[in-house]
């Protein structure tokens, strides 16, 4: 019995004990777990491909779109407009517009984003405007059901000859439209939303571009036409609702005679993807510079993989800056415009690609060839943006200058470029660690050494559990006060803070030597140690000297205001919350630790070294300096390091007392963010499974690492000290 | 001079400055350690005395009351005729209704008089923060009920009456028409159960006949006690006190508007400390009001005691288990002692990093595997795959699992071999000199690690943001109500409540005295348990040190 039990008890704390044991390391392999879907590679599988009928093969320009479930296709080409059932691969029957049939159509554009309207335009030199689309609603069962439908407008004679080329924009306000027409005529059509017949279009005819226009694209502000020629160039025309258009500036974007084959934009009309003849695909925006006459410059920011064929196809996403292009030799490539990258390259057939479109939620693709065929592809592509460049790089982003490390996570608006850069985090987390330890590792040495070798035993004692009961102080209390004392505080009280910096050292030199001077029968009353009780009052009381003429130091060293001062002087803008603060308050928080660590290394230099110095005629400051010190640096150092892993992870005090400005600076004078703050502020909003998730789970993991690697390299050096001393 | 030059490098070899450099270090410490404690105290204790109410006249002829919170020199008032500069006064004049703001900033230039009167009244509200002026009529449904001279002596009385009306309003309020909210969703969800696959058996349809007929009956209930809440509201709302404000406007409050009248210029110092030992008991027993910046804590307190001790429960086999293997079970070697780093290291991983794992792992794959498989007819509103306390306390004793560990390892290593050697000499096996022998022997090591793990614990405030803590919690996670130990719900923190209502709410001035006073009670909390850990510990060291080895 007593055997069994004893068996049993051991396989229970065995099991139990690793267990325990295993799961709290697990930690590091779960959050692994969950970063890793950032890293995997985008995939994409075939998964239709079908003939479509004989209406819609013609030749000509044609348009193609899936709904959200992937359930219906839609292929819009100048001889028909079908819906296609994807599940049996059938037509669905539905009532063409007769103004569609009846006419002969020459371009086609969509409106772009999510709208479902599109322009044609006919041989006549008509344009005409759809709304073609499936809406999803649900039976009283719950059952989804889709219903295609097609609306048209009334056509809109615009010019005598056939339109070749199309550019098309719709907003509430109405309709925007650029046009080629055969002759090369080159018109631009303002319509107002309420004009439902098209009688009063707006028509402005701009100059002919040096070679035939190959391309054309339309913002969604209304306000900016770009126009592709034969001759490798995009010319920039500015577009006014009260003037004239005005033709900008004209931009080379492939070698010379290499034509600009498609134009387009990426979701939020902001960057430009460039498609040529040679196959190369690039984004280009404008950008502030001074040195043109208007102020901007479409400047060439990515350039992808290159197509080995010239370029026909291009669609962006609908929720994310990524897109798609597609070659005369029948590829398509799937890019991402953040991280500068090509993600996925798809052949199917040797035939060009005529039309593509992403599905709306993205998860898919469709894409219709020279030959007839439809393809529809699944696309596993959940992380586009994130990638070690786009994470750790510079990042050239929408509506920036140049490359820039940038975190924001998430905005109001829909068509938000997010900007995942951890640098600047991982920048105010180095920052506001090392002010901390800028205060602490002084404080918290000078304090190991003194309770260490000056104290004695029984004032040490007393003093030490004080200093380190700091370190059970709840962070949350110290950013509390951080932030809602301390930084009024030092707001208003700068100079004296400046002249503290400079009085209390000198106060403590001072002291020390009116010490020295005193006659000795009244030195010796003092018991080793007690200095530093004698220096509380007075550092106490020279600190409330500087706050008192507070004034008068400002008046005196910083003209009366020192923030005006600090501005004009320096070029320092003085936030209320700011590194000093967070300096001053962590600094606080990890004294006791360093000073914990330190002391102890300190206090084990073996009495036998310290008394063969004193033997050999050095004082006991000097032993102190050659001798202790130098024994007890590895755990010095270690003290440092502990020190240093618990600034860079603590959370509430930057929290608290710093603005949390994802900013790039090391001025002592504004704030920042940190890796672990940013994880508290941004994780509650984040929806799980997604980008941002799982950004701030690397971010988490990259404390962790950190933490864990600094930790183990002073437990290390530690324990080999302990070792050292312990055999003598 | 040479003699001076001497006695300075004297002076430097004598180490002295040496000396004094490195006590500073010390007295900086100590500085700021004693300096943070009594900010805390000052500013946290001195909120609950009955501070006096000045009435100050100004040169623009307006008359101000208030209680005087602060002053301070004018920023760039001194000049060469006034070098001490101009004082400016900060008051707090109460009446944030009507003044919009409960501070005011009065320049010293301005004040013409400054006198404290007797009849000066101070009522705390239920809404809106104190209200400062003189009691005029009190009236009931309008009409005068006590004369100018009687009214101080009728008011107790009536404050008195509208306490225990407001007591039973909140009893109907919480306890019975909370009790049938309960009930009614108990039945609600049991009939959701039910319809859950679609199709209802002949039994089945028995009982939702009878759910359906329970759910009638409880909101028949309902309806009643509304009546009788809206009643009692009615009754509540007839007496009313005419507040006279310093600039001549009245305020008519409703007698449940109020929840204490004093007159603190007319109190005396006994029972000033009366009101102030009542005024601290109240902040520690009631409920918050007005977003947590008015009222009391009692929620917060309970929430963090609960929470660790749910924690301990958590920690404690566990920590125990994996500290006795380690020391007693595994074989000595190399990877055991790298597995003690990482556990020891452990320690010193951020804890916002173990909220982002009791989210993940918790929350979302625990807690929703849960839902999926124990509440399916709640969903998809979460049950346990949302934050809370069960949450919160195993993410805790995650974090504190190594303290303990390293404690409990500490003091197994205390215990000497002769112990050992003599059990199993005796013919115990191993199990057993572990149980009766050592385990006892480390008693005092194990509480230690424990007792540092709650303080830790009690501590922390970023892993819980993520797991289940939140600024107003709509009900205790322990009440009457089956299963009484409610671990799905979420729970208020001291902690949080100090940032919560120090950065996230709107009336940040006015509550900071109240976030003082939390601060204090939390730091009391954390610094009696460490201390009660260093205590152990030493009794345990020096237990050890005098048994002969």
């Amino acid at each position: 019995m007593r055997p069994m039990i004893d068996r049993l008890a051991r396989a229970v704390i065995t099991v139990g004990g690793l267990a325990t044991i295993v799961s709290i390391l697990g930690i590091f392999f779960f959050l692994f777990r969950d970063v890793t879907p950032l890293f995997t590679a985008p995939s994409a599988k075939l998964t239709q491909r079908l003939s479509v009928p004989a209406a819609l093969a013609a030749e000509g320009p044609a348009q193609v779109a899936v709904d959200e479930h992937r359930e219906i296709a839609q292929v819009l080409t100048s001889g028909a407009i079908q819906f296609i059932d994807l599940a049996s691969a059938q037509p669905v029957p539905i009532e063409m517009p007769s103004g569609f049939t009846a006419r002969s159509i020459t371009a086609m554009a969509h409106g772009g984003g999510r709208t479902s309207r599109y322009a044609v335009g006919t041989a006549d030199g008509e344009v005409l405007i759809l709304k073609v689309g499936t809406l999803t609603d649900f039976s009283d069962q719950g059952e989804r059901r889709k219903r295609p439908h097609i609306h048209a407008g009334y056509p809109i004679p615009l010019t005598k000859s056939p339109i070749v080329r199309l550019a098309f924009r719709a907003n509430d306000q109405g309709s925007l439209l650029a046009l080629v027409s055969e002759g090369g005529r080159l018109l631009v059509v303002r319509l107002a939303a309420d004009d439902v017949e098209g009688d009063n279009p707006l028509i402005t005819e701009l100059p002919q571009p040096n070679g035939a226009v190959t391309a054309l694209a339309l913002d969604a502000s209304f306000e900016n036409l770009y126009v592709g020629t034969t001759e490798g160039q995009v010319v920039h025309v500015g577009l006014y609702e009260t003037e004239p258009p005005e033709v900008r500036s004209s931009y080379t974007v492939a070698a010379p005679s290499t034509a600009v084959t498609r134009l387009g934009f990426l979701s939020g009309d902001r960057s430009l993807v460039v498609m040529t003849a040679d196959g190369a695909v690039s984004t280009w925006g404008l950008v502030r510079r001074t040195d043109t006459p208007s102020g901007w410059r479409l400047t060439h920011m990515h350039t992808f993989r290159s197509h080995p064929a010239p370029v026909t196809a291009f669609a962006p996403s609908q929720r994310v800056k990524g897109f798609v292009t597609g070659d005369a030799k029948g590829n398509l490539f799937l890019h991402h415009a953040t991280s500068s990258q090509t993600l996925l390259r798809l052949t199917s057939g040797e035939f060009p690609v005529r039309t593509v479109a992403f599905a709306p939620k993205g998860d898919g693709l469709i894409s219709l060839d020279e030959a007839g065929h439809l393809a529809l592809y699944q696309v596993d592509n959940a992380y586009p943006e994130v990638t070690f460049a786009t994470l750790f790089g510079k990042v050239w982003y929408e509506g920036y200058d140049e490359p820039a490390y940038v975190w924001q996570s998430s905005s109001g608006s829909d068509d938000f470029e997010p900007k995942l850069g951890l640098m600047p985090l991982a920048f105010g987390t180095l920052k506001g660690t090392m002010y901390a330890l800028l205060l602490a590792v002084p404080v918290a040495i000078l304090a190991a050494m003194c309770t260490s070798q000056f104290m004695h035993p029984d004032l040490r004692a007393k003093i030490k559990p004080i200093i380190e009961v700091m370190a059970a102080l709840p962070t949350v209390v110290l950013g509390f006060l951080a932030g809602l004392w301390l930084a009024p505080l030092l707001e208003r009280y700068l100079p004296a803070m400046a002249g503290m910096a400079l009085t209390l050292p000198l106060l403590v030199i001072a002291s020390s030597l009116v010490w020295y001077l005193l006659p000795p029968t009244f030195r010796r009353r003092l018991r080793p140690g007690q200095e530093a009780l004698l220096l509380i009052p007075l550092l106490a009381m020279g600190m409330g000297i500087c706050l008192w003429a507070n004034s008068f130091l400002e008046a005196w060293w910083f003209g009366g205001d020192i923030h005006a001062w600090l501005s004009n002087r320096l070029g320092i803008q003085y936030d209320q919350r700011n590194a000093l603060v967070v300096g001053l308050v962590m600094g606080f928080a990890i004294v006791p630790v360093i000073y914990s660590i330190a002391e102890e290394a300190l206090a084990n230099v073996p009495k036998t070294q310290i008394a063969g110095s004193l033997a050999l005629g050095a004082t006991r400051w000097q032993t102190v300096l050659h001798l202790v010190l130098l024994s007890a640096s590895p755990g010095i150092f270690s003290a440092v390091m502990i020190g240093f892993g618990r600034a860079i992870g603590e959370t509430m005090i930057v929290l608290m007392a710093t603005g949390n400005t994802p900013l790039m600076d090391w001025n002592w004078a504004n704030g920042f963010r940190t890796l672990s703050a940013n994880i508290a502020v941004e994780i509650p909003e984040a929806p799980h499974g997604e980008s941002l998730y799982r950004v701030l789970f690397l971010a988490a993991l990259l404390l962790f690492f950190v933490t864990f690697v600094i930790n183990s390299l002073a437990e290390i050096v530690r324990q080999r000290l302990r070792e050292k001393y312990s055999h003598g | 001079m040479g003699k001076r030059a001497d006695s300075m490098k004297d002076f430097w070899l004598s180490g002295e400055l040496f000396v004094w450099m490195t006590a500073s270090g010390v007295a900086v410490s100590l500085l700021m350690v004693g300096a943070m404690l009594a900010l805390i105290m000052v500013n946290g204790l001195g909120q609950f005395w009955p501070a006096t109410l000045h009435q100050i006249v100004l040169k623009t002829q307006e008359t101000l009351i208030g209680q005087l919170v602060g002053q301070e020199v004018i920023p760039n008032s001194v000049t060469l005729d006034r070098p001490d500069g101009l004082n400016r006064f900060r008051y707090r004049v109460g009446n944030r209704d009507v003044f919009g703001s409960e501070y005011r900033w009065v320049n010293g230039d301005d004040i013409i008089s400054t006198s404290r009167p007797e009849d000066l009244t101070f009522v705390e509200r239920r809404e809106w923060g104190p209200a400062f002026g003189r009691l005029g009529i009190v009236g009931k449904d309008g009409k005068p009920e006590a004369s100018d001279g009687q009214t101080w002596s009728a008011i107790g009385a009536l404050v008195q009456e509208s306490a225990a009306l407001r007591h039973r309003i909140e009893h109907v309020e919480r306890d019975e028409i909370g009790a049938i909210n309960y009930r009614l969703e108990k039945v609600r969800r049991e009939r959701r159960a039910l319809m859950l696959d679609g199709r209802l058996s002949s039994r089945e349809a028995d009982v939702d006949r009878r759910l359906v007929d329970q759910i009638a009956t409880l909101e028949r209930d309902y309806r009643a006690k509304t009546v009788t809440l809206e009643q009692l509201h009615q009754e509540a709302g007839q007496k009313s006190l005419l507040l006279t404000l310093a600039n001549g406007p009245t305020l008519r409050l409703t007698l449940d508007q109020v929840v204490a009248v004093s007159r603190p210029n007319d109190m005396t110092w006994s029972d000033k400390s009366v009101a102030y030992l009542h005024n601290l008991w109240l902040f520690v027993s009631s409920e918050p009001r007005e977003a947590n910046t008015e009222g009391g804590i009692f929620p917060a307190i309970f929430g963090t005691v609960l929470m660790v001790f749910l924690m301990t429960i958590a920690v404690m086999p566990f920590g125990v288990m994996a500290a006795v293997y380690l020391r007693e079970y595994a074989r000595q070697g190399v990877l055991v002692r790298l597995v003690r780093i990482a556990v020891n290291n452990l320690a010193g991983v951020p804890s916002i990093v173990f909220g982002v794992f009791g989210l993940a792992f918790f929350v979302y794959a625990l807690g929703g595997t849960i839902d999926q498989l124990l509440f399916p007819e709640s969903l998809p509103n979460p049950t346990f795959g949302t934050g809370g306390i069960l949450w919160a306390s195993l993410t805790l004793a995650l974090l504190t699992v190594p303290v303990v560990i390293v404690a409990t390892e500490e003091g197994l290593s205390a215990v000497p071999r002769d112990f050992r050697e003599g059990s199993v000499g005796l013919g115990a096996t191993k199990f057993e000199t572990i149980w009766h022998v050592i385990l006892p022997c480390a008693l005092p090591g194990i509480l230690t690690g424990l007792i540092l793990a709650m303080a830790r614990a009690a501590g922390e405030v970023a892993p819980l943001m993520l797991t289940g803590v939140v600024k107003l919690a709509p009900a205790l996670p322990l009440d009457g109500y089956e299963p009484f130990l409610h671990l799905d719900r979420k729970f208020m923190h001291l902690g949080f409540h100090i940032y919560d209502v120090g950065f996230q709410s709107p009336n940040v001035e006015a509550a900071k005295p109240m976030v003082y006073m939390t601060t204090l009670i939390l730091i009391l909390m954390v610094v009696l348990l460490n201390w009660t850990a260093v205590m152990l510990r030493n009794r345990l060291r020096k237990r050890f040190a005098m048994s002969p080895v």
